[in-house]
């Protein structure tokens, strides 16, 4: 049991991250943004299209996100109880199997609308996301790396 | 060794001295007074100072990316103006850092942003630009980018942050707890 509690850690951990994002998009509803709009080019039919592949989404991704809130929460209070490793075990596996769920929605639906984009168009939408991340972290580089626990009490 | 600015424990730092370590002048190290080091009051509260300069930097950043040069010649405009209307003399040097300080933060947090950088070459997230969408989006907005946290893992509470420790740290003796 140890191992399997430590194989989802550490899957959570490594492959996670690697995975969770398909491609270095904007945020948010980028396809409403008249910046966004203006800088790749995107015509009002894509905008529908795009919306249209959101929408059919959106319910399963409102599930998604609440179905992993409600597994983190009972993982939460597992732990909290001192609940036994098998138990808490298998929360953690819950919690990770929503957490692949929720991913998948979103990969498949950033896929979807990647077609709906031309090679440049979407090319353009990451770099400009890249430019935009590298430039931030030159400004503000100055500053430390700020960590959670680094914050005021 | 004799360290300068030596004080007794009772005698700590005031917020004019903090913000002053907090935010040294660009280019010159502040010396750390001694006695930060027998104080963990007045460390903890450095630190606490330290960390507001990062959250005002991080809290007006795109505030201040959006404003165009008429509105940063009124900010400045009205800034003297404070000035003139605060700077009567013989109102002693207490009174005069009260608006100093703010001032001088805004005043720094704005040069970080733009030294070195033209003006046309500002950049703010093209995804953070919420004026103009409707309820829905913006509801949508949010949906997506909390989407966004929780399926990468990225979040500030609920993640595996808050639920366990980092792996490879070893577990705190029964009955003692963090610090």
């Amino acid at each position: 049991m140890k191992k399997k509690l430590a194989g989802a850690v550490l899957f959570a951990a490594l492959v996670g991250p690697a995975v969770a994002r398909p491609a270095d998009l904007p945020e948010g509803k980028w396809w409403k943004r008249p910046r966004v709009v203006a800088e790749i080019n995107l015509t009002p039919d894509q905008v529908r299209v795009i919306e249209d592949i959101f929408a059919r989404a959106r319910p399963k991704l409102i599930d998604g996100k609440g179905e992993l809130e409600k597994r983190q929460g009972d993982l939460q209070d597992a732990i909290e109880s001192n609940a036994d490793r098998r138990d808490i075990a298998a929360k953690v596996e819950a919690v990770e199997n929503a957490r692949a769920e929720l991913q998948k929605t979103r990969i498949v639906m950033v896929l979807d609308m990647k077609q709906a984009l031309k090679p440049e168009q979407w090319e353009r939408l990451v770099r400009m996301h890249q430019e935009f991340r590298r430039e931030r972290r030159e400004r503000f580089g100055r500053f430390p790396e700020r960590r959670r626990d680094d914050r005021p009490r | 060794m004799e360290l300068e600015n030596r004080r007794s424990p009772d005698d700590h730092l005031t917020d004019d001295a903090l913000f002053a370590l907090a935010l040294p002048a660009a280019g010159v190290p502040e010396v750390l007074p001694a006695h930060l080091l027998e104080c963990p009051q007045c460390s903890r509260a450095l630190a606490d100072w330290k960390n507001a300069v990062r959250d005002l930097a991080d809290a007006d950043e795109d505030v201040l990316e959006k404003r165009t040069g008429e509105e940063w010649s009124a900010v400045e405009d009205s800034t003297l103006s404070a000035i003139r209307r605060e700077g009567t003399p013989g109102r002693g040097r207490v009174r005069t850092l009260r608006w100093a300080l703010p001032v001088a933060a805004s005043l720094l947090v704005f040069a970080l942003l733009v030294s070195g950088r033209p003006d046309s070459a500002r950049v703010s997230e093209p995804s953070d630009d919420t004026a103009g969408l409707s309820a829905q989006d913006k509801a949508d907005d949010a949906l997506l980018r909390d989407v966004d946290r929780l399926a990468s893992g990225d979040e500030s509470s609920g993640g595996w942050g808050a639920l366990a420790p980092d792996p490879g740290i070893p577990d705190p003796p029964q009955g003692e707890g963090r610090s």
